[in-house]
């Protein structure tokens, strides 16, 4: 609470750097070894060897492109790491692979169809990778020297030595050069780059070795080294794009702005067509590589069987991304049908699928996820509180005993005190109610809430007394 | 790893290639460093009245007509250009050889042709360039 009235009288600027803490926050990877065997404890995750181990093959078939258009599931009870686990796997792939996370239930909106929604997941976790190559000439200015005709009108010239840490040279200037410098303020001791083909001069900061020139310097003043190597350089960058970005840019009139404007509506066939032609065609040439990404879809039952007969068809594509799904039910109806299936997925697509399956966590390994977790939420725990809150996750959920961890933290700091103790885990268990006692207190009193339809589930036990 | 004959053998072709990499690198820099000289040199010579000119070739200094110092300087700008363009296409192939070597993936679009200008401003806009 004294952190809450601290922010108020904060910038709020400063508000914004105030980072979340997401329920999976603390994985860093799947915390495999170089033999691809999960260790016990390791970034971030804890547990699920082998569903680890799975994974682990799985993200190294990905890594070389292998399984391409082939789906993943990941099935287990709630709260046994399937989210967490595609979460290491996004961590593990870098940067340069796309991953999109999305829910089952993301694909219902007003604005666009089932199958628009799935097509845009699915571009969006394709990415092509293209080069940008620039010639430059990088290098510290030494010195500039324009000379003014005495009239005031007329051509200037001038001189602009350049060096690096190698070499160094002079270059003539014209009057186009000689104004392009002096709007961008150019003056010796900055270092700079001009692009070759369009002569763009852009200011890159300016060289340490002329940090003492003056006493008072702006803070925007960047100081960077004096370049290395060969004056005229080329610069090659790879970039990585996926295609739905390529289709929004290309769907609409006025460009870029669509990217951010959110809202992108449906995208014609036609202009995806288009693109898909392009981009084979540049393939063609070497200029392009396809570089399949992932998509994780979690509460994949939440899909009804258009959905899975449409993304059944998608994973033929030659540009198809590695489906990755996720679900905690067990044999039940595929939505929008009366059949019944495992995990309510059509047996059809299942055949496609390897099926990755968690298991309940032991208590030793929710021990070790609640330290993880604390460690994650600023709060130190003492050993017995930690041992409580183990029991309370073993006897109601992990997900409910994480929730304890920041609130007994807090009721732990109102008394003034650096390390949750029993008490104040005992005290927000008899404060937060947690899904089984809620239960049983409206079994109990059903009869004065509004609308009540007697419903036969009965709690699931008693409440454990601490 | 024990025996240090066999890491010897592992260890060699490592050094060997990289040792390659950094002398090519060098010889970029030299190359440029002509370049820049000569073209230093063209210009100085645009600027001349005198029909023959001084000009260091080598040790030597040799007297000679203007045009034929500019041909020889242009001619020799043009094959520095290959031979930049040469061992930086060569440079690429060892990059990866090297990586390989040390048991590492190859840099990934490293051999891609690059993009013209007009298609690299139709796909720019993503990466947040104007058009």
């Amino acid at each position: 609470m004294a952190a809450g009235t601290q922010v108020k009288n904060v910038e709020v600027r400063d508000i914004a750097r105030i980072e979340r803490i997401g329920a999976h926050s603390h994985i860093r990877g799947l915390g495999l070894d170089d033999s691809l065997e999960a260790r016990a404890v390791s970034q971030g995750m804890v547990g699920q060897q082998m569903a680890r181990r799975a994974a682990g093959v799985v993200l190294g078939m990905i890594k070389e492109g292998k399984i391409a258009g082939r789906a993943v599931l990941l099935a287990g009870p709630p709260g046994t790491g399937k989210t967490a686990i595609a979460m290491g796997i996004s961590k593990s792939l870098g940067k340069d692979t796309p991953f999109t996370a999305m829910a089952g239930s993301e694909i219902y909106s007003l604005e666009m169809s089932k199958t628009e929604a799935l097509t845009q997941a699915i571009r969006k976790s394709i990415g092509i990778r293209i080069k940008e190559e620039t010639e430059i000439i990088e290098g510290e200015v030494v010195e500039i020297q324009v000379e003014r005709p005495a009239t005031g009108v007329g051509a200037k010239v001038g001189k602009l030595t350049l060096k690096t840490t190698e070499m160094e040279t002079v270059y003539d200037l014209g009057t186009k050069m000689i104004d392009a410098l002096t709007k961008e303020k150019v003056q010796s001791g900055d270092v700079i780059t001009i692009d070759k083909a369009t002569g763009k001069i852009s200011r890159i900061g300016r060289s340490f070795t002329r940090a003492r020139d003056y006493d008072a310097t702006g803070p925007q003043t960047r100081f960077v080294q004096c370049p290395e190597g060969e004056l005229q350089k080329r610069k090659e960058v790879v970039h990585t794009v996926s295609i739905h970005e390529i289709d929004v840019i290309n769907s609409r009139t006025h460009g870029f702005l669509a990217l951010f404007s959110g809202d992108t509506g449906e995208i014609k066939p036609e202009v995806r067509e288009q693109i898909n032609t392009k981009i084979a065609e540049w393939r063609e040439e070497g200029k392009a590589e396809i570089s399949p990404g992932v998509l994780f879809i979690d509460e994949v039952h939440m899909l009804d069987i258009e959905c899975f007969s449409f993304l059944n068809r998608a994973l033929e594509d030659e540009m198809a991304p590695v489906v990755i799904m996720a679900t905690n039910r067990g044999i039940t109806n595929i939505r929008g049908t009366n059949y019944t299936s495992p995990h309510g997925i059509p047996i059809d697509l299942l055949d496609r699928m390897i099926i990755i399956s968690t298991s309940q966590y032991r208590e030793s390994e929710l021990r070790e996820i609640l330290k993880i977790r604390c460690e994650e939420e600023d709060c130190e725990l003492s050993d017995d509180a930690l041992t409580v809150l183990t029991r309370i996750a073993m006897e109601t959920s992990l997900r409910y005993a994480i929730q304890l961890i920041t609130l007994a933290g807090l009721v732990s700091r109102r008394r003034k005190s650096n390390e949750v103790e029993i008490e104040d885990v005992k005290k927000v268990y008899s404060l937060f109610l947690d899904e089984g006692r809620s239960t049983q207190i409206l079994s109990e009193y059903q009869d004065q809430y509004l609308y009540d339809q007697k419903p036969d589930v009965g709690g699931s036990g008693e409440p454990m007394d601490l | 790893m024990e025996n240090p004959i066999n890491s010897l053998k592992a260890l060699v072709p490592v050094e060997e290639l990289a040792e390659e990499i950094l002398r090519d690198k060098s010889e970029v820099v030299a190359i440029d460093r002509r370049r820049n000289e000569n073209r230093e040199g063209i210009r100085a010579l645009l600027k001349m009245k005198e029909e023959k000119v001084w000009m260091a070739v080598g040790p030597l200094l040799v007297r000679l007509p203007k045009e034929k110092a500019k041909t020889m300087l242009n001619e020799d700008q043009n094959v520095l250009d290959v031979e930049v363009n040469k061992i930086r296409s060569e440079l690429k192939v060892k990059v990866n050889k090297l990586r390989d070597l040390e048991f590492e993936e190859p840099v990934p679009g490293l051999h891609l042709k690059p993009l013209t200008k007009d298609e690299f401003a139709a796909v720019g806009q993503v990466l947040g360039y104007h058009a």
